[in-house]
């Protein structure tokens, strides 16, 4: 691959190298120091070690640790907030998922106005993409929502959940119309500056990982099928069919052919129409896994200068899964196995987000290589000691580096079951632990997270007054969500499997033994 | 020379709160940083191809129309009760169809010889209400409400509203209809049934 079709040199290099030399360093100095230096897949490592190994407080320690800064960021958010659900503190866990929202919202209001901003920022031009702000991938964005609503069922509120619930599918709007404005603007950048180069032509990067078929029949990155089933859930036990149909009829759409989800959608009429008096209708969530690291991958790069072609260091993200062998563990609820349905990939989902991102990347980086080998050139010049050449091509290694960021605390895998409960106490069997489950009311919402053998339970409360002329007089009664955790132990007979690197064919074998 | 002054006094005392109204409508102006301004709640809206506010009051005001002079409700000799039940949403977008009947419903009641009974989605509260108000023994009893007097209905509303999206190259087509239909709940006649449709298209 060689770049030739480029424009090599900007027309006025020659003069404008100085200046190009101290914006560089003064980029480098500036945002080198925080952002492009940080290594925030071995930072996160640490932390998730000590999760997995059932240390919530010390992980939780280990986050603030790492983040000393004067301002925490979305991403200390989105990891705290996770960390302080699998404590068993919903509220803090609320609370916190809160506040990396009102980040994802500002920036839900940049993108309405104002998209050039968010496609245009500089520093990703002369850096990195690691100098840019950290606004989230947007499947992150949307599963903030869904995973604050559950918070909000897990505390007991549902109108609550509802609006979280409504606010996901409006960032999906949101998200949906920015992307395809950035595909545009790519477009026009590639072609102003002769850019032709896909993440396919890059010699050495593993275009497999996107070209999975499991990821590229995805619909997109961000939309979720759980995401999508809660939604529907959740509007169904407010009384609002209308709207939970839209819910199930989306996670159908984005996974297609899975009976469970089929029939959240046809049985809706008879649930609203006939409910059986006495049970519950259970939505059992099991998590497994973390989600997968985005690591940095080196490419040299050939690019025209105006002294013949040179070999420029870049960077590109690639996805790489934490564990290769992801499974949801095996459940037992009332005595009765539960078929655990796997309906979203975090995995596969994240390399969808790349594969969409890609061509935006590429532009970016085969821009900054043409501007570094520019930039190389006029030093070679200009430079008599060596010195000063030697120091740039130093600082450009050194700063390409791309963007790992990414909420890692995040399961790798979702499923999720539908049962009636009789109303009362069961128990919970999974993870080689047990914990009890007490259901009352027309709808109930029950979280397993299983971290490599940790596990961890919560529960919707049960609601007071639950029955129609049961109650004289409504008395809230104060029931706290049930979280609880048991001792890791290992899984000894795992469930529906999914291989990270999954090709399609192992993807649908998983699912099939999960039906 | 008085007169004059007092009709001056007069007319400009009758003109500034002319002036004052039409500079604000709803009292005090609080400042804000952002460009943010009120709008017309009716004028046309075409963000985007999704569902909107234009879609809602177009759909629910055919309707409501329609319904109004129809024969249930013309040749009824006493006020027909209808209640309404779920108009389902079979396209894949979120759309909120009981906003649809709250707004035919509003509008019927606003034109009168119309009643509607409680209907399935208000019935908790109803009933929460009558309960309250005769087991709580917090009310006199001369107000109190008695149960089993509420109105059964005669008719009842229900209906569907689907879309069919196409996309090609830069081109987004959205069609909605939306389908109601007033059945005679003793009968089980279908005695009025109506449709409104609407097309979006938009090319990026």
């Amino acid at each position: 691959m060689v770049l030739q079709e480029h424009n090599a040199t900007p027309p006025d290099a020659g003069r404008a190298w100085p200046a190009t030399l101290a914006t560089v360093v003064a980029a480098v100095m500036l945002a080198g120091c925080a952002g492009a230096m940080r290594q925030y897949d071995s930072e996160l490592g640490n932390t998730m070690a000590l999760a997995q190994g059932g240390q919530i407080d010390a992980a939780l320690k280990k986050l603030d640790e790492n983040n000393t800064g004067a301002e925490p960021d979305l991403l200390y958010h989105l990891e705290k907030g996770e960390l302080l659900r699998m404590k068993g503190a919903i509220a803090e866990s609320r609370d916190t998922w809160l506040r990396a929202d009102e980040t994802v919202r500002a920036w839900e209001d940049i993108a309405k106005t104002d998209p050039q901003r968010i496609f245009s920022e500089a520093g990703a031009y002369l850096v990195n993409d690691k100098t840019r702000r950290y606004d989230g991938q947007d499947y992150e964005k949307v599963l903030l929502s869904t995973r604050l609503a559950l918070d909000h069922v897990l505390l007991g509120d549902w109108d609550l959940a509802r609006i979280e619930v409504k606010k996901m599918h409006e960032r999906e709007a949101v998200i949906a119309e920015l992307r395809a404005k950035e595909i545009e603007d790519a477009q026009a950048k590639g072609e102003e500056n002769n850019v032709t180069t896909t993440f396919k032509d890059l010699n050495g990067y593993p275009v497999e990982l996107l070209e999975d078929p499991a990821v590229t029949e995805l619909r997109n990155g961000y939309q979720s099928a759980v995401g999508h089933y809660v939604a529907g859930f959740v509007y169904e036990a407010l009384g609002e069919p209308s709207l939970a149909a839209a819910g199930y009829r989306q996670a159908i759409e984005l996974r297609p052919g899975i009976t469970l989800l089929e029939s959240g959608l046809a049985d809706l009429e008879r649930r609203g129409a006939r409910p059986v008096p006495d049970m519950t209708d259970v939505l059992l969530i099991v998590e497994a896994g973390v989600a997968p690291a985005w690591k940095s991958i080196s490419i040299p790069l050939p690019v025209p200068t105006s002294k013949g072609m040179i070999v420029i260091s870049t960077s590109f993200p690639v996805i790489r899964a934490i564990s290769e062998d992801v499974s949801l563990p095996v459940s037992r609820l009332a005595g009765a196995q539960v078929e655990v349905v796997p309906v979203t990939d975090i995995d596969v989902q994240a390399r969808r987000a790349l594969k969409d991102q890609m061509p935006g990347i590429v532009v970016r980086t085969v821009i900054r290589a043409i501007a570094k080998g520019a930039l190389q050139a006029e030093t070679q010049r200009h430079d008599k000691t060596g010195l000063l050449s030697l120091a740039t091509m130093i600082a450009s290694v050194v700063t390409e580096q791309a963007d790992e960021r990414s909420w890692r605390s995040l399961p790798s895998l979702i499923g999720i079951a539908r049962l009636s409960l009789p109303h009362g106490t069961h128990t919970l069997q999974v993870g080689g632990g047990t914990h009890p489950i007490t259901v009352g009311g027309r709808h109930a919402l029950v979280m397993v997270k299983d971290l490599d053998g940790y596990v961890t339970v919560a529960q919707s409360p049960v609601p007071a007054a639950a029955e129609v002329f049961s109650e004289a007089v409504p008395a809230p009664v104060e029931a706290p969500p049930v979280a609880q955790t048991s001792k890791p132990v290992k899984k000894t007979k795992p469930a529906p499997t999914k291989k990270a690197k999954s090709s399609e064919k192992s993807q649908e074998k998983s699912m099939e033994s999960a039906k | 020379m008085t007169n004059i002054r007092n009709y001056k006094n007069a007319g400009l005392a009758l003109l500034v709160p002319f002036v004052l109204a039409a500079c604000q409508t709803t009292g005090p102006v609080v400042p804000s940083s952002g460009n943010v301004q009120y709008g017309d709640s009716k004028a046309v809206e075409t963000v985007t191809t999704d569902y909107g506010s234009t879609d809602l009051q177009t759909m629910a005001e055919a309707m409501a129309r329609s319904l109004s002079t129809s024969a249930p409700i013309t040749r009824a000799r006493r006020t027909p009760v209808l209640t309404v039940q779920e108009v389902k949403n079979k396209t894949g977008e979120y759309i909120d169809t009981r906003a649809i009947t709250d707004t035919i419903r509003s509008q019927l009641l606003k034109g009168g010889g119309i009643a509607f009974a409680t209907d399935e989605a208000g019935m908790q509260g109803q009933v929460d209400e009558l309960t309250r108000q005769n087991q709580s023994g917090l009310y006199k009893k001369s107000t109190t409400k008695k149960i089993g007097n509420m109105v059964g209905a005669d008719y009842r509303l229900e209906g569907s509203i689907i879309s069919i999206v196409k996309r090609a190259g830069d081109i987004k087509d959205v069609y909605y209809k939306l389908s109601l239909q007033l059945i005679n709940i003793e009968s089980g006649l279908i005695e009025w049934a109506d449709e409104k449709d609407i097309r979006k298209t938009a090319k990026r």
